[in-house]
């Protein structure tokens, strides 16, 4: 018998044995759902750890060491790591208070930072107005300023515009600032200094944001030149900490790197350093292996659903067989072989298998929209697809090759005689 | 010669040995009409089981056309069977949920005939057998007579060389029963060897030879 024919008398069948069919349907159906979702939450998984290993760079490191590097001890750093390393130094926060004011107005309290050209070679999202610094900023210590302002989530936040040292003279907040005034090539005033702002770096909102293993900006920020982050405050030269990042651009050349940063800083600053250095491929793993336990629990659930299925489809199929054994023994009698029987049992049970697995996804489909933090970011792979089908189809076939064979091994005659 | 059977043995093992043949010999010609009478279970349908190659004989030797058929696989079993064997049944042997057009056109799914080919050739039999106005229509919606006439037309689906009926009239009522026997003799006419197994034997008086059996045997 040919596949369409094969196809058109189970389908047949599937509509005759209504409520039997169902409950393997149903049972298939459920199992592939819980397939189709976790496969599709551990494709997206994947898909985000590309992205972000992608943006982040590979051969990845941090560290901090509690000294303020010169700009010759960087050069000399540089020097030392592998070619077309990208050195990164970020001062810290320094004083958490900073309050700048802009034409007479006090914009709330935020961080300011200094950094150097080099910050923006990995992990850069931003949309930039206007300009980041370059190496002339930093050597000239230039009082120019970049603003790193959060998408303004709200109208006028309350919370933002009051949250400040004096309730009678509330502040406002930076990104309600820069929605009312364009502050490009504004002066701003940071303590006694007044900054010329050179560049807006305009964060995206965190569904946006693809840097979910490393660190994603929450809040507002002010960068200003790392040398003249130490110029302005020369006492915090030896109070705070130099964040270290180190991207080598290629994985194999990492723990160079990272011992070669050892060696560097403790040759700078005594032996009595010691800088813990951290791999961003650890991240990444430690990452993988907590999504990964995480999604074998319901990969179980799912199997034990599909078994359950499976187990469905089997006993659906054998109760076929013993009410169709008269009819296996006509189709055998009109010149069926024993494989035209087997065959039709098991397209039987895979297009049952297929419609619950087609139910399925649908399902699946529908848990992933209800549960998802932004639908506009969930991407579906094909494979998803492909292999939720397959272990639908694969799961019906090997639960309904034993009953299949035991309708074929049928004799012609006692199945004739069947009643 | 379409049969030839030489000492054909089938014995039942159930807690005693029952021989439902016992040394059964038959030669059929091509184009014979032979009905085989005998009492109930003298053997008749066993036999007919047997040359219809749905069941097999525990010793004995059985050729059809010219195959010895003793030894052979199952699958050459159903080759041979959808070849050269059309079954007509006392209980019709419908497919109750398929339409008169696709139970006539059922052996043809299994035969390899081109698909195109199939519903063309069952319209063309459902006319030969007066129900062509009935195609559509499922075995339930027919009278006995219809059905047996439905069965009839299947069992020339594949053009086969011989027909096996096994009491083809035994549901039907006396008129009905002679158009079968009308429509089996018409098909011999053009050649085809019938072997029919019947209890009446008016129907068995309508045939060119009978064969009577007694005790799986030949009497």
């Amino acid at each position: 018998m040919k596949l369409p024919d094969l196809m058109l008398t189970g389908w047949a069948e599937i509509r005759a044995h209504k409520m039997r069919s169902f409950l393997s349907f149903f049972a298939i159906a459920i199992g592939i759902a819980t397939f189709f979702y976790t496969l599709s939450i551990l494709s997206q998984r994947y898909e985000d750890i590309d992205q972000t290993v992608k943006i982040s760079g590979q051969g990845r490191i941090s560290t901090s060491t509690s000294h303020a590097l010169t700009m010759t001890q960087y050069q000399d750093f540089l020097h030392l790591l592998p070619a077309n390393t990208s050195l990164s130094l970020v001062t810290d926060w320094g004083n958490w208070g900073t309050s700048p004011w802009y034409k007479g107005q006090e914009i709330t309290k935020m961080g300011l930072v200094g950094v150097l050209p080099s910050w923006r070679d990995v992990d850069f999202v931003y949309r930039l107005e206007g300009r980041f610094f370059n190496w002339q900023d930093i050597e000239n210590k230039s009082r120019v300023a970049v603003i790193m302002v959060r998408p303004r989530e709200k109208e006028a936040d309350s919370s933002w515009s009051t949250y400040g040292p004096d309730p009678e003279n509330p502040t406002i907040a930076l990104e309600e600032l820069t929605y009312r005034h364009n502050l490009l090539n504004q002066l701003i005033q940071i303590g006694q200094e007044t900054f010329t702002v050179v560049g807006i770096l305009h964060i995206p909102p965190v569904k946006d944001d693809p840097r979910f293993l490393s660190n994603r900006d929450y809040i507002s920020l002010i960068q200003i030149p790392y040398t003249t982050w130490y110029d302005i405050q020369p006492s915090y030269r030896d109070y705070f900490e130099t964040n270290i990042r180190i991207v080598t651009g290629q994985e194999n050349t990492a723990n160079t790197a990272a011992t070669q940063t050892v060696s560097f800083l403790r040759s700078q600053f005594g032996p009595e350093e010691k800088p813990d250095i951290q791999f961003f491929r650890d991240t990444v793993k430690d990452y993988i292996q907590i999504a990964y336990a995480e999604l074998k629990k319901m990969l179980f659930l799912g199997f034990i659903a599909m078994i359950a299925g499976g187990i469905g489809i089997m006993n659906v199929t054998m109760a076929v067989i013993y009410s169709r054994t008269k009819e296996i023994g006509i189709r055998r009698a009109l010149g069926a072989t024993q494989w035209d029987i087997l065959f039709q049992f098991l397209i039987e049970a895979m297009l049952l298998g297929f419609c619950g697995s087609a139910a399925g996804m649908l399902l699946g489909y529908g848990a992933l929209l209800r549960t998802a933090e932004d639908v506009s970011q969930m991407t579906f792979s094909w494979w998803v697809v492909v292999l939720s089908v397959l272990i639908g189809l694969f799961t019906s076939f090997l639960f309904a090759l034993y009953p299949a064979w035991q309708a074929a091994k049928l004799k012609p005659i006692d199945a004739l005689k069947y009643e | 010669m379409v049969i030839q059977c030489k000492d054909l043995l089938k014995i039942y093992f159930s807690g005693e040995e029952l021989h439902a043949l016992d040394g059964v010999s038959l030669s059929i010609q091509k184009g014979e009409f032979v009905s085989v009478m005998g009492p109930s279970g003298c053997g008749k349908s066993t036999l007919l089981n047997i040359l219809g190659l749905l069941d097999q004989p525990t010793g004995g030797e059985y050729f059809l056309n010219g195959t010895p058929t003793a030894r052979i696989k199952d699958s050459v079993r159903s080759r041979l069977r959808r070849q050269n064997i059309g079954f007509i049944f006392q209980s019709f042997n419908l497919m109750p949920r398929l339409s008169v057009l696709e139970n006539i056109a059922l052996p043809m799914r299994y035969s390899g005939i081109e698909r195109k080919l199939i519903l063309p050739r069952a319209r063309e039999l459902a006319q030969q057998v007066g129900l062509e106005k009935k195609i559509y229509n499922t075995p339930q919606q027919l009278s006995g007579g219809q059905c047996q006439r439905v069965a009839c037309a299947r069992a020339l689906a594949n053009r086969p060389s011989l027909i096996l009926a096994d009491e083809p009239t035994g549901n039907l009522d006396s008129k009905s029963s002679q158009d079968i026997l009308n429509l089996l003799q018409q098909l011999n006419q053009k050649g085809l060897t019938i072997i029919m197994v019947t209890h009446d034997p008016k129907i068995a008086a309508g045939t060119q030879r009978t064969i009577h059996m007694k005790d799986g045997k030949i009497v």
